[in-house]
């Protein structure tokens, strides 16, 4: 659908639960760091919405429009959701909160693709 | 600043530590669950009543295990407890159901084949869930 930003969505995706699989396994809390590239991949996410949806509106086949913008709109939700929920707390386990949301997050960008393909 | 060992028998929260993440995993299910129930049944229920119908309930029992280990609501404890084992119930039942006779559900609910669609996560979620709450268990 908007390549290569999907590829990349889901590398960085990747990434940061590997990034923050090392915070948890150093026992550290998320910092400016993590957070930040959080913040980035938000960045991707909400560009991949806007196109996504602008597709949608425009004559692009999608198989279901409704769950395709779903997923691309839940996509938005999950990393802020993931960092407010890890920051709550200081543990290992509230900072393994942002492996899962951006395991999810990459999840959601295949089945975006699935959906548009 | 929460206690940072669950196994200390007064830390009985199971939304601390571990069950953070634990608590993040069910929301992702429930959140998933009733999106994918909620538009089966808003666009296509006659297609397969049995089947969306199950999807609905297995999205209720995700959003009560997710509230109960989260600590929300007047007695979270007995509602993660009941929300865990009915899911338990839930995938054996209809995953032995839908490996005995694959026909039964024509459309695929997050328990069909014992959660096989999703890694067999569904399968393993109630045990993590149970496992969680006799560990904190006072």
């Amino acid at each position: 659908m908007i390549e290569p930003l999907q590829t990349i969505l889901i590398v960085a995706s990747l990434l940061l639960a590997v990034l923050a699989g090392v915070y948890v396994a150093l026992d550290r809390s998320p910092d400016n760091i993590l957070v930040g590239a959080a913040g980035l991949l938000e960045l991707g996410f909400v560009v991949q919405a806007v196109v996504g949806i602008a597709q949608v509106i425009g004559d692009d086949e999608v198989a279901s429009p409704v769950t395709f913008i779903g997923y691309l709109l839940a996509a938005l939700l999950v990393l802020p959701l993931g960092v407010l929920w890890s920051l709550a707390e200081r543990s290992r386990g509230a900072t393994s909160v942002l492996i899962v949301a951006a395991l999810t997050t990459a999840f959601l960008v295949v089945r975006v693709m699935q959906l548009h393909g | 600043m929460a206690e940072r060992t669950p196994s200390t028998p007064s830390s009985a929260s199971t939304k601390a530590g571990p069950g953070r993440a634990l608590v993040a995993i069910y929301a992702v299910f429930a959140l998933s669950a009733s999106a994918r129930s909620g538009l089966q049944l808003a666009t296509r229920a006659s297609e397969a009543p049995v089947a969306y119908t199950l999807s609905a309930i297995a999205a209720l029992v995700y959003i009560a295990a997710t509230l109960g280990l989260a600590e929300v609501g007047p007695d979270p404890r007995r509602l993660a407890w009941a929300a865990v084992v009915f899911e338990l119930v839930g995938v054996l039942t209809v995953g032995t159901l839908t490996v005995l006779d694959p026909a039964l559900f024509p459309d695929a609910t997050v328990w069909s084949a014992y959660g096989q669609g999703y890694g067999y996560l569904p399968l393993v979620l109630p045990f993590l869930g149970l496992g969680w709450l006799v560990r904190t268990r006072r």
